[in-house]
C-alpha cells in the first residue's frame, strides 16, 4: 500500500510538472499582455516599460526557468490583476466559498442520488421508477444556470424566501447548493439505478436470497456495496469539476469562489494567477483520481490496490 | 473485516456532510455573530439620521494604492478614500481640497503652480496633511521601481524631469515638485498644462503619509487596516470578490458636509443577479444591461447618465494592402455616411446612447468665456444613405473600382460579433460593391492588430483623463502614439501643436483653436463618429447626487451622495 501510494505520488509530481510546462508555453502564446485595458494609452516606450518592470520582456524559456526555480520554493509570485497580492492569498481568499459550495452540493447530490437510484431500481418498472428517470433526464439535459435563474427568481425575487444571492450567512448557501446539485444527484440516480438492477440479478444476490439472508441486509450489505463501485468513479473526477466549474453559478450568486477567479485572471492576463489556479486544479484533479483508487479497495476487497497479487 | 470497511465508508461520507455542516455552522455563527454585532450596532445608532448607501460593483477592487489605480472601480474608491489638491465635485466640477482652488498661485508664463494647503487636513491617525506628503505621493508614483503606468501617462513630458525619471535618468527627488514649507506645495512644469486643475484632482497625484506607506511595506493598501484615509471615507471591511464598506471619516476636515454614514459595496458580476437584489431591496441603485434597459425604460426609477465615452469607426489609412482606398476622401466619407447608427446602438446596446457626428463628446468642456459646449453639433458625417452613395460613386470613378473588400476587425464576444453583422450587412446593402469580411479575436488581439495598422476597418471608442478636449483632439496628430488610423493633415497638427504650446495660457484661443482642429478632422472623415455612450441605471428616489457622471476620473463623488428618505 505504501510503496504504490508512494510510486503515485512520483508520477503525481512528474504529471505536475508537465502540466506547468504545457500551461505556461501555452500562456504565453495568449496574444496581448497583462497590461491590454489602457494599452491604447501607452506608447510604444511606455508599453516596453512595464513590460521590463514585471520582467516580461526577457526570453520566454528565461521567465519559464525563473518561474519554475519560484513555484518549487513555494514562490507563485503576485498578481497583476490585483496589484501587489500573493498569488497564494488570492487563491486561498477564494477557494473556501467553492470548497464549501461543491462539498454541500456533492455530498446533499450524491446521497439523494443514490437513494433515488436505489429506490427506482427496487421499484423497477413501477411509477416510482419512471418518476426517478424523469428527474434524472431533466437534471442531467438541463444546465445548473437554467435551474439557478428559476430558482434565484421563484424562490428569491417572487416569494421572498431566500436571498437572491451573496455568500454570508447559511441561508445563503441554499440556492446555490441546489442549482448545482441537481447534475450529481442526476447522475448518481442514473448509475445507481443501472448498477442495482445488474447487482440485483446476479447469481449472489439469487443466493441470498435463497439462503434466507433478510431484504435490508441484501440491498444495503450486498448490492449498495458493489452498485457503488461505477457511482465512486464518477464522483472522483465531479468532485473536482463542481469545484472548478461552479463558474456560471457563482457568478449568479455572487459566490467570490476559484471558478470565476480562473476565467477572470485568463481575461486579464494574470499571469502568475493563471499559473497557480491551474496547478491547484491539477493538484485536486489528481488527488482525487488517488482518493477514488484507493476507495475502490476500501469497496471491494477484489480491487487490490497494491497490484502484487492477482 | 468486511464491515469494517463498509462502516469506514459511511463513516467517511457521514464525516463529510458533517464537515460541509461545519463550515456551515462555522460561518453560521461566525456570521451570526457579526450580524448579531450589527444588528446591536444598528439597534443603537439606528436614528433618522442613519444614512448607508447600497451598492454593487461589477468586479473587486484591483487595488487601493492610490499610483498604481488605473480602471474605474479602483479611482471610485481611492478617490472616496483619499484627497488630493483638489476633488472633483458632482457633474464634474472641480473644488478645493487639500488645496485651496481659490489661493493658487501660477506663474506667468503658466510653468509653476503654488498651491497653498489648508492647515486642518489630516490623516486618519491624527497626523496633519502637509506639503511633504504630495512631494512623497509624486515622487513614489513617478518612481519606476513602482510601476504606475498613469503617472508615467500623465507627468512624462510635464512636470518637470518626470520623463527622465521614469526612464531611470534621474532620481525620484528630482522630480519638478517641493514643499517650501509644510503647507506650500510647489509643482514645476515643463510646458503649460491648460487643464492643471483636472490635473490635479486625479488619482494619481494623491498625498501619502510616507511614514505609514513605509511602515506597511509590501503590504500597504492590501486591506483596510493597511490604509490611511485623508478624504471624507475610510475603508473598515474588504473582503475579497466580496465586497466592501466605507464608513464616513469623521476626521475629515468637510466632515460636516458628508451626509452618508456608510457605503456597502457588494461585488455581482451578473447584470440579472444585480437586478435581483434592487427588485428585493438589497441594493438603493443598480446598473441596467443589454435587454433589462428596454425592460425598464419605463420605470419611474429609470435613469439615463451621459458618458463622456465617445466610439467610432477606424477607417486605417496606414493598411497594407488596401492604403490606396482609405486615403481617398470620398471612399472615408462613403464609409463614414452609410450606416445607420441608431441602428447600431439598438443592435449593440439596446439603450439611449446618442449617436453622434463629432468625436469631442457633449457636455464635457466649455467655452472660458461664455460657458457655451464645446460641441456645437456637426452632420459632415451624419447618417445619409444618398449622399454615401454618391460619395461612393465618386470613390468608384477616382480609384476605378467596382468591388472591393474590406476586413471588419472586432471583438469575440456576442456584442462584438452581433456588431460585425451588423456592419457587413448594412455597408454592403447601402454601398455597392463593397463586400466585408468580418474578423472576430479576442480584445487583446484587436488591440495589437490595431497597434500595429494590421486592419482596414475596426470599432474603438476614447474615454478622457482629465477635462480637456485635447484629450480627444490629440489623438489623430501625425504620427501621434494613438493615431492608429494613419490620418494626417498639417493644418490639425499646427493647430494642435499651437493649442499644446504658444496658446497654452490664452485659454479662449486654444479652445476654438481646438474646435477648428476638430472641424478638420471630421471634414476630412479621419474617423467616423457612432455614438456618445450612455449608462442606464434603476435608482431609488431617495439616493440624491448621482444623477449626473462625472466626465473623467471617478464616475460619481461620494462625498456629496445622500439618502433622503
Amino acid at each position: 500500500m505504501a510503496k504504490y501510494i508512494l510510486q503515485r505520488l512520483i508520477y503525481m509530481i512528474i504529471t505536475l510538472f508537465i502540466i506547468a510546462t504545457a500551461t505556461f508555453f501555452l500562456m504565453k502564446m495568449l496574444p496581448g499582455s497583462p497590461f491590454d485595458a489602457n494599452a491604447q494609452k501607452m506608447s510604444e516606450e511606455q508599453y516596453e516599460s512595464m513590460l521590463e518592470h514585471y520582467g516580461l520582456d526577457e526570453p520566454v524559456p528565461v521567465q519559464y526557468v525563473k518561474y519554475m526555480a519560484g513555484m518549487v520554493q513555494g514562490d507563485l509570485g503576485v498578481s497583476f490583476q490585483y496589484d501587489n497580492r500573493a498569488v497564494t492569498d488570492v487563491i486561498l481568499d477564494r477557494l473556501g466559498p467553492s470548497a464549501q459550495l461543491g462539498a454541500q452540493a456533492l455530498i446533499i447530490g450524491a446521497i439523494l442520488g443514490i437513494i433515488l437510484g436505489m429506490v427506482a431500481a427496487i421499484r423497477h418498472n413501477t411509477w416510482v421508477d419512471y418518476t426517478s428517470n424523469v428527474i434524472a433526464v431533466i437534471g442531467i439535459s438541463i444546465p445548473s444556470f437554467v435551474f439557478a435563474g428559476i430558482l434565484q427568481y421563484y424562490l428569491a425575487v417572487q416569494w421572498r424566501l431566500f436571498p437572491p444571492s451573496f455568500w454570508e450567512t447559511p441561508i445563503h448557501t441554499v440556492l446555490p447548493t441546489i442549482a448545482l446539485m441537481i447534475f450529481p444527484m442526476a447522475i448518481c440516480a442514473r448509475f445507481m439505478r443501472t448498477e442495482m438492477l445488474e447487482v440485483l440479478g446476479s447469481d449472489y444476490i439469487e443466493l441470498a436470497r435463497a439462503k434466507g439472508v433478510s431484504s435490508n441486509s441484501i440491498m444495503f450489505k450486498h448490492a449498495m456495496r458493489n452498485a457503488l463501485i461505477p457511482v465512486i468513479t464518477v464522483l472522483g473526477p465531479m468532485t473536482v469539476s463542481l469545484m472548478t466549474g461552479t463558474l456560471v453559478i457563482e457568478q449568479i450568486f455572487a459566490v467570490p469562489g476559484i471558478g470565476e477567479q480562473f476565467v477572470s485572471s485568463i481575461n486579464t492576463k494574470d499571469y502568475p494567477v493563471i499559473m497557480g489556479t491551474t496547478m491547484l486544479f491539477s493538484i485536486l484533479f489528481i488527488v482525487v483520481i488517488l482518493i477514488v483508487d484507493l476507495l475502490y479497495g476500501l469497496i471491494d476487497p477484489r480491487i487490490r490496490i497494491s497490484g502484487g497479487k492477482k | 473485516m468486511r464491515q469494517n470497511k463498509w462502516f469506514l465508508l459511511v463513516v467517511a461520507l457521514l464525516l463529510g456532510l458533517v464537515l460541509a455542516a461545519c463550515s456551515t455552522t462555522g460561518s453560521d455563527s461566525e456570521e451570526g455573530s457579526e450580524e448579531e454585532g450589527n444588528t446591536n450596532e444598528s439597534e443603537s445608532t439606528q436614528t433618522d439620521e442613519e444614512k448607508v448607501l447600497n451598492i454593487a460593483a461589477t468586479a473587486d477592487i484591483p487595488t487601493m494604492d492610490p499610483i498604481m489605480a488605473e480602471d474605474n472601480v479602483s479611482f471610485q474608491y481611492v478617490s472616496a478614500v483619499y484627497e488630493g489638491l483638489y476633488r472633483i465635485a458632482t457633474g464634474g466640477e472641480i473644488v478645493s481640497g487639500v488645496a485651496n482652488k481659490d489661493e493658487t498661485e501660477i506663474s506667468e508664463d503658466g510653468l509653476t503652480y503654488t498651491f497653498h494647503l489648508r492647515e486642518d487636513a489630516t490623516w486618519e491617525n491624527g497626523d496633519p496633511v502637509t506639503a511633504q506628503d504630495f512631494v512623497y505621493g509624486w515622487q513614489r508614483a513617478i518612481d519606476p521601481d513602482n510601476g504606475s503606468f498613469y503617472a508615467n501617462y500623465l507627468m512624462s513630458g510635464k512636470i518637470k524631469n518626470a520623463a527622465e525619471i521614469y526612464a531611470g535618468d534621474m532620481e525620484p527627488s528630482e522630480l519638478g515638485v517641493s514643499a517650501p514649507d509644510d503647507y506650500t506645495f510647489v509643482v514645476e512644469l515643463e510646458k503649460a498644462v491648460p487643464y492643471m486643475d483636472s490635473y490635479a484632482a486625479f488619482m494619481t497625484f494623491l498625498p501619502l503619509n510616507q511614514e505609514f506607506v513605509e511602515e506597511q511595506g509590501e503590504d500597504f493598501a492590501l486591506a483596510p487596516e493597511n490604509m490611511l484615509s485623508n478624504g471624507p471615507f475610510k475603508m473598515t471591511e474588504w473582503e475579497t470578490e466580496s465586497g466592501w464598506v466605507l464608513e464616513k471619516n469623521e476626521d475629515y476636515w468637510d466632515a460636516e458636509n458628508v451626509a452618508l454614514n456608510s457605503i456597502n459595496v457588494k461585488v455581482i458580476k451578473d447584470a440579472d443577479t444585480g437586478l435581483s437584489n434592487y427588485e428585493v431591496g438589497e441594493l438603493d441603485r443598480v446598473s441596467l444591461q443589454g435587454a433589462q434597459v428596454k425592460d425598464n425604460q419605463t420605470s419611474p426609477e429609470f435613469k439615463s447618465l451621459t458618458e463622456t465615452s465617445v466610439f467610432w469607426l477606424k477607417m486605417n489609412q496606414a493598411s497594407a494592402e488596401k492604403s490606396e482606398y482609405m486615403q481617398n476622401l470620398n471612399f472615408r466619407m462613403a464609409l463614414a455616411k452609410g450606416f445607420d447608427k441608431q441602428s447600431y446602438i439598438d443592435v449593440a446596446y439596446g439603450n439611449d446612447s446618442e449617436p453622434v457626428n463629432y468625436f469631442v463628446p457633449h457636455d464635457f468642456v466649455q467655452h472660458p468665456e461664455t460657458g457655451e459646449d464645446f460641441q456645437t453639433g456637426s452632420d459632415v458625417l451624419a447618417f445619409d444613405v444618398e449622399a454615401a452613395q454618391e460619395y461612393w460613386e465618386k470613390a468608384k470613378e477616382e480609384l476605378g473600382f467596382e468591388e472591393v473588400t474590406l476586413s471588419f476587425l472586432s471583438g469575440d464576444t456576442d456584442v462584438s460579433k452581433s456588431i460585425s453583422e451588423f456592419m457587413k450587412t448594412e455597408l454592403e446593402e447601402n454601398l455597392e460593391g463593397l463586400t466585408l469580411e468580418t474578423v472576430n479575436v479576442p480584445w487583446a488581439q484587436q488591440l495589437e492588430l490595431m497597434r500595429k495598422h494590421e486592419y482596414e476597418l475596426a470599432v474603438s471608442g476614447w474615454g478622457p483623463d482629465y477635462k480637456d478636449a485635447i484629450s480627444f483632439v490629440d489623438l489623430w496628430v501625425t504620427g501621434g502614439e494613438n493615431n492608429d488610423v494613419g490620418y494626417s493633415n498639417e493644418d490639425y497638427d499646427a493647430l494642435v501643436k499651437s493649442a499644446k504650446n504658444e496658446l497654452a495660457t490664452k485659454p479662449v484661443e486654444r479652445f476654438e483653436a481646438l474646435q477648428q482642429a476638430e472641424k478638420i478632422a471630421l471634414e476630412d472623415a479621419a474617423i467616423a463618429p457612432i455614438m456618445q455612450r450612455k449608462t442606464s441605471v434603476l435608482s431609488k428616489d431617495y439616493v440624491k447626487g448621482m444623477d449626473t457622471m462625472n466626465p473623467f476620473g471617478n464616475d460619481y463623488s461620494f462625498k456629496y451622495v445622500d439618502i433622503q428618505k
